[in-house]
């Protein structure tokens, strides 16, 4: 018997990152991850900054890793899609790049720390710091 | 009759003019092709994002959200305004600054403080040029614009707009239509009209699509997350569609002028040639005539 499969799409406003039949997604909710199942009602969630987990074939090492930058997450009918901001496959990131984004990103925090505090600035800066560490992290599972 | 180095003279510099328009106008071709295959990427995302949208509308109807509540005063109004960073594209930076300009003159008529938001170095200069400062003002944006780009203009004006700064935001760009037509266009990005939502709440009902949905945390903080973004990829596409009709004009505008060139060499040439004719009908008569003054 063949399997139920998941249609999973991931897509940032420029591109479309990762579109294929799967077997499970697991997505960074904002209180929590949600795995999806084929089967899995109707949802609709927004997401925080993380990974993404997709699950395409039954072998242990059948897993894409992408990180997100936040957004959103709509299951319907076995079809999972995710709209985010930023997405990048694991074997995408730039690791290096990263991590100077990151330095970059935390020396510019603590700048405004000391100065007079612009909220805008600080809102930004956090997602930018955010979205740094997550590349980081889910660089590690680069095969 | 002109000389005829200065003829010469002419011909050569209209021709290297036109190797140089010429040169522009395939540039600009090819660069059109790039910014509408950016347009058709966009397009999954925000189709999926209004389907989203829908789905939540549909849940959190009576919800009142800061960016789709109409203020009931009109004191100050952001205006962005989408040109390009380079000129030689005909009317393309003129129309949408002339379109600015027009909302901006309503607005003050009406007793409200017009603020700009520019894009593109033109806008900028023009604004300037004329003693107003932008609140913000983008370059080196407009031939590729980024979904990170308009997240970072829309944040000049979404906070503003929340905390009742800002009444009302527009933003004017050129449209693409095809190739060859673009058209200046004025849009209202905040408030959000609530016939937005409840069009995307239709369109995913006629889609037969009764399933409850489970939301996470709840509608209606997926709705406050989904508005800002919904807000932003306007911006994106604007953004895009003013990149591409940019390319578009400047193709339009160097073909003619490529034309032009071409018309005006033709003529100088047939000029360069009766000045030559003439000038050797004239040697030939003074020989006859020397010769025959020897003669006598």
């Amino acid at each position: 018997m063949t399997e139920r499969t998941l249609m999973c799409e991931i897509v940032t406003p420029e591109r479309i990152v990762y579109t294929n039949e799967v077997r499970m997604v697991v997505a960074p909710a904002i209180d929590g991850e949600v795995g999806v199942l084929p089967l899995h009602a109707p949802l609709v969630s927004a997401l925080r900054a993380g990974e993404v987990r997709v699950r395409y074939g039954d072998g242990d090492r059948d897993v894409e890793w992408f990180a997100v930058s936040g957004g959103y997450i709509q299951v319907h009918e076995d079809k999972v899609i995710i709209l985010a901001d930023h997405a990048l496959a694991a074997s995408q990131i730039d690791v290096e790049r990263a991590k100077q984004a990151l330095d970059h990103a935390q020396t510019r925090m603590a700048e405004v720390d000391e100065s007079a505090k612009h909220e805008v600035d600080v809102d930004e800066l956090d997602r930018e710091l955010k979205w740094c560490e997550v590349q980081l992290e889910v660089g590690r599972h680069r095969s | 009759m002109a000389n005829l180095r200065d003829i010469k003279k002419r011909i050569g510099s209209v021709q290297s003019t036109r190797q140089i328009t010429r040169t522009m106008e395939m540039v600009a071709t090819a660069k059109i092709k790039k910014a509408q295959e950016r347009i058709e990427a966009a397009r999954p995302y925000a189709m999926s994002m209004m389907e989203v949208l829908g789905n939540v509308a549909r849940f959190a109807k009576a919800a009142s959200h800061p960016l789709l509540l109409k203020h009931d005063k009109r004191e100050r109004v952001v205006v962005i305004a989408c040109t390009s960073d380079r000129g030689l594209a005909g009317a393309f930076n003129s129309n949408v600054i002339r379109l600015a300009e027009d909302v901006s003159r309503d607005e003050k008529a009406a007793g409200a403080q017009v603020d700009f938001v520019t894009v593109g170095k033109k806008a900028a200069g023009y604004f300037r040029y004329r003693g107003i400062e932008p609140i913000a003002a983008y370059r080196d944006i407009s031939d590729k614009p980024t979904f990170s780009d308009a997240k970072s203009i829309a944040a000049h004006v979404i906070p503003g707009y929340s905390a009742g700064e800002i009444d009302a935001v527009f933003i004017v760009f050129n449209r693409f239509k095809n190739v060859a037509e673009q058209r200046p266009e004025i849009y209202q990005l905040l408030p959000i009209e609530r016939e937005v939502m409840h069009e995307a709440a239709d369109d995913v009902e006629a889609a037969a699509v009764s399933a409850e949905y489970m939301f996470e945390p709840s509608a209606e903080s997926v709705l406050e997350l989904l508005l800002p973004t919904y807000v932003e990829t306007l911006i994106y596409r604007a953004l895009m569609e003013s990149a591409a009709s940019e390319h578009g004009a400047r193709r339009t505008a160097m073909k003619s002028a490529t034309d032009n060139a071409s018309e005006m060499i033709t003529t100088l040439t047939r000029s360069y040639n009766r000045a030559r004719q003439a000038s050797i009908t004239q040697e030939i008569a003074e020989i006859v005539g020397g010769a025959a003054a020897l003669e006598d």
